[in-house]
């Protein structure tokens, strides 16, 4: 039969890898390419801070000739009741929100691909298991959780870390969960085990990639709201408590002040929109660059 | 009044995509007579369902754009109609029925809604009164008056595609465009779901533009035949015509290419290649790629349709050789 | 329906008691020793041991724990240390504020983003969707309470349009219900805009068209009726935003409500107010995820059915 044709056809299309097609989809957003440049500076600010500025002198001194000074030269976003400079505390404060919305995120994902993995897969009593503790964790809100558990361990960074990945942990097992069940069900799934694969091997071949999209723009989502939460938290005072410079604690410091020198709360609630701006970006990016179909 | 319910005139449809061009239908010319059902085959890409939506101006435009020509209408061009007239038109005069009944209709409303609201649209009547209506159609199509109040979930795929016929026929359209309407279904349900359809067109006195790729169903439903290829009829007559005088190399092939159950054993005679990227058409002849017969002619030129006797015509410059016979036709 | 409602609710019971075991024990872990704030400081330590005895604190942790269960049917959860007032009206004088201004904020935020989303959805890919978008990406990206903190510089204690804290008033309400309610508008945005591009894109919208229906018709009728399924759902899991948010606006603007009372509860070290308002919180947002599951089941007949046959 005539199969010349069909391959002088084929030979048209140059082959690509899933990775690269995203990645290549992914550059062409602008928004993403902002996003993501941006989010690369803060790391680099985050981890730089630490040599630029000294801890006691900078952050956390109270240098009373220079209170309350408005934004200037000297000091480009103002100084607080302290004196203590506000931009230098806004540089040095993202490592707070970029370490506990990564980690969160980070321990949560860990935790919940597991524990959804299971859970779809197996089903049973697993799987109730996994969505009974899941039901809990939805019935109380996030703040709650943080309540409870800085309630026991005080108001550090680290339990305000782990009230966050609690709930990350949720979200994904849910995640997960669902996309593991809606892929097991596939026939792609049954010819592979027909095949002869293992167990172990179809779940690491076939499902989990397939499960990847939805989780990766997840986690950049969720970055961004762990952030948003964790200084939401540190403003009602339940999270990383003054003089740490998290800039939801820096809110909450500055409010009392609102009136006369109301630069203590616009940069650092600014700080905090522009981070979670840019990683947004970025996961509305990845969402389009992973579905393209979705856009069209 | 016109002969004909139906006029297409040189349509030519594009799709302007990002990657470039698609042009769809290049030239189409059929006309459908009154009471009269129109067979139009072609493979799949071929812009049958295309040319469906462009009798109802639903082209879906972006990417679609109808480039040029006419479509008339019981002699009114549909193509110049303003969106009121459209409206107007849609449903009442013209009615379509889709391919796929298991997602043409609307999944939170009733049937009975949706066949009410056809009627409620073109008619002056009460809501109680469509909703009666309604419950006559469904009766008409074979289905308990009672099932109005359920949701098409809770329906077959054959029940479904008879609730779109109902839908389709509610205001008494003189023209029905059916798209593939029994390719989804169970073969048994196939040959019911056409018997229906037969039986109310003719009881109406509607005509119908049958959109298929099934040669069989053609040959049990349709006065008329016509062959596209490529956005272009190849041949048109009628269906006496076209099975028994077959003119066109592309519907020689078409007629080779199915399995005969006398000659069981025989190898099947596929149609070798494919069909041409519509972003890239050929110069000539859209099929001279593929065609047997083809000249060098062929492929500079492309063939206009020329007419060959009764209603028939064929777009084939082979012709222009007076001796020229496809093998089908030379082995009497 | 019915039962199906009824189940629901039996269900919801185990989670209930699992939820309320967990933040009780959590909670009394912190500790917390009521006596100290009964009884005059120069009580001996024999005094206090018999109160304690009385009042049932050397309990072992489970019976304490049902008799604490068992009071919140009869409405007894405890006395605030601090104002002495009984927990369980406390929190439900103060709800009333709350649901108040969840709810304003909700229907704020109904009529500004779901007309918006629409149109995005009908415009998409031209400066009206690119200006929807990115006024919805600015929304969700903003931390409500540096919002409302915003709100209250502009509007408040700059133009003295509207007052910045209390609740004397439907003046006062509206500062923390846009709050609240213009960062839940950018999100349910969002979630429309996606969802009509979901539903434009079905077959069931051209067999409309086809009909002869209008582009309004077509719009409303066929297709948001199908894009409030999604939309509902994407809303309801979001419903605890809603309550962080009521209880961020509430802390900026002062306004008396569950959030606030939550809070000032927990810096003043008020274990019995905390937490017997966060249990009771769960308990409220149970039953508001059963009214979102009921609202959803109303929008799509398939679930509605699913559920009235099986009951």
């Amino acid at each position: 039969m005539e199969n010349t044709n069909k391959t002088s056809d084929i030979k048209q299309f140059k082959g690509r890898s899933l990775g690269q097609e995203t990645w290549r989809r992914l550059l062409k957003n602008r928004g993403a390419v902002v996003g993501m440049i941006f989010m690369i500076l803060l790391v680099i600010v985050a981890i730089l801070a630490e040599f630029i500025y000294n801890y006691d002198t900078d952050i956390v001194a109270q240098n009373s000739k220079a209170i309350f000074a408005s934004p200037s030269a000297a000091h480009i976003f103002g100084t607080d009741q302290f004196g203590r400079d506000i931009f230098a505390r806004i540089l040095y404060g993202a490592r707070y929100s970029l370490l506990i919305g990564v980690g969160s995120v980070a321990f949560g994902l860990v935790v919940g691909m597991i524990l959804g993995a299971l859970a779809g897969f197996y089903g049973g009593v697993i799987d109730n298991l996994v969505m009974r503790a899941n039901d809990i964790l939805y019935a109380i809100p996030n703040i709650m959780i943080a309540v409870v558990i800085v309630s026991l361990l005080g108001t550090t960074p680290f339990s305000l870390l782990l009230a966050l990945s609690i709930s990350a942990a949720s979200s994904f097992a849910r995640i997960v969960r669902a996309a593991v069940m809606q892929i097991r069900g596939q026939e792609y799934i049954e010819s592979a085990y027909a095949m002869g694969l293992p167990t172990w091997k179809v779940i690491l071949k076939h499902i989990i990639p397939n499960c990847l999209s939805p989780i990766i723009v997840q986690v950049t989502l969720a970055i961004g709201s762990n952030i948003i939460a964790a200084s939401s938290l540190s403003f009602l005072g339940v999270g990383v408590a003054p003089p740490m410079p998290e800039w939801g604690a820096m809110l909450s410091d500055g409010r009392p002040y609102i009136r006369s020198a109301p630069w203590l709360c616009i940069f650092p609630g600014l700080a905090i929109m522009v981070t979670v701006l840019a990683l947004n970006l970025m996961g509305d990016g990845l969402r389009d660059a992973l579905d393209p179909k979705l856009k069209k | 009044m016109s002969e004909n319910i139906l006029e297409v005139k040189d349509l030519v449809v594009h799709f302007e995509t990002d990657d470039g061009v698609v042009k769809a239908i290049n030239g189409l010319n059929f006309t459908i007579g009154r009471e009269k059902t129109l067979g139009l085959v072609g493979e799949t890409g071929a812009g049958k369902t295309t040319t469906a939506l462009s009798i109802l101006n639903l082209v879906p435009d972006p990417p679609g754009k109808i480039k040029s020509g006419s479509i008339l209408l019981d002699g009114r061009d549909v193509l110049q109609m303003s969106d009121k007239e459209l409206e107007q038109m849609r449903g009442n005069d013209v009615a379509m029925i889709f391919q796929d009944p298991m997602t043409a209709l609307n999944p939170v409303m009733t049937v009975g809604d949706q066949i009410a609201e056809s009627i409620q649209l073109h008619q002056f009547v009460s809501s109680k009164e469509a909703f009666e209506k309604a419950k006559e159609m469904l009766q008409m199509v074979g289905i308990a008056e009672s099932r109005a109040y359920d949701y098409p979930h809770q329906f077959s795929g054959g029940m479904r595609q008879r609730v779109v016929i109902a839908i389709a026929l509610a205001c008494e359209p003189k023209l029905l465009l059916s798209d593939e309407p029994t390719t989804a279904l169970d073969v048994t349900i196939q040959a019911q779901v056409l018997e229906l359809m037969k039986d109310l067109i003719r009881k109406r006195h509607m005509s119908m533009l049958l959109i298929t790729h099934d040669l069989g169903v053609v040959a049990e439903s349709c006065d008329d035949v016509a062959v596209m290829y490529a956005g272009k009829i190849v041949e048109i007559g009628s269906a006496d015509e076209v099975f028994n005088q077959t003119r066109h190399p592309y519907t020689e092939g078409l007629f080779n290419s199915l399995p005969n159950l006398r000659e069981r054993g025989e190898e099947l005679i596929p149609i070798k290649g494919l069909m041409p990227d519509p972003m890239n058409l050929p110069e000539g002849c859209s099929f001279a790629p593929r065609c047997p017969y083809a000249t060098e002619a062929c492929e500079k030129q492309p063939p206009e349709l020329r007419h060959m006797g009764g209603t028939h015509y064929v777009a084939c410059d082979a012709y222009n050789d007076p001796d020229f016979c496809l093998r089908r036709n030379s082995h009497g | 329906m019915i039962r199906y409602i009824l189940k629901r609710l039996l269900y919801m019971i185990p989670t209930i008691l699992l939820t309320s075991l967990l933040i009780f024990w959590a909670m009394d872990l912190t500790g917390g020793d009521p006596v100290q704030t009964i009884l005059p400081e120069n009580a001996t330590v024999e005094q206090q041991e018999a109160l304690r005895e009385s009042m049932g604190l050397n309990d072992p942790f489970f019976v304490r724990y049902f008799r604490y269960m068992g009071g919140i049917v009869t409405g007894d959860m405890g006395t605030s240390y601090v104002t002495k007032l009984d927990v369980f009206g406390t929190f439900m004088n103060r709800l009333p504020m709350t649901l108040a201004l969840g709810g304003t904020a909700l229907i704020i935020s109904v009529i500004i983003s779901i007309p918006l989303g629409i149109w995005t959805a009908i415009n998409q890919n031209t400066w009206k969707d690119t200006l929807g978008m990115v006024l919805a990406l600015f929304g969700v990206s903003m931390p409500n309470f540096w919002l409302g903190l915003m709100l209250m510089l502009l509007f408040s204690l700059q133009l003295h349009w509207l007052p910045s804290g209390g609740s004397d008033g439907i003046k006062y309400l509206v500062l923390p219900a846009l709050t609240v309610g213009l960062g839940l508008a950018a999100l349910i945005t969002r979630t429309t805009r996606s969802a009509m591009l979901d539903v434009i894109r079905q077959d069931y919208m051209t067999t409309a068209k086809a009909k002869g229906a209008s582009r309004h018709r077509v719009l409303y009728t066929h297709a948001l009726r199908n894009a409030m399924i999604p939309i509902v759902t994407a809303v309801g899991m979001q419903f605890s935003l809603v309550m962080t948010g009521s209880a961020l606006a509430e802390t900026v603007f002062s306004w008396p409500g569950i959030g606030l009372l939550i809070v000032q509860s927990i810096a003043k070290r008020d274990t019995p107010m905390v937490t017997g308002s966060i249990i009771l919180c769960c308990i409220l947002m149970a039953l508001i995820n059963l009214l979102v599951d009921i609202i959803y089941a109303y929008c799509d007949p398939r679930i509605k059915a699913q559920y009235s046959r099986k009951g």
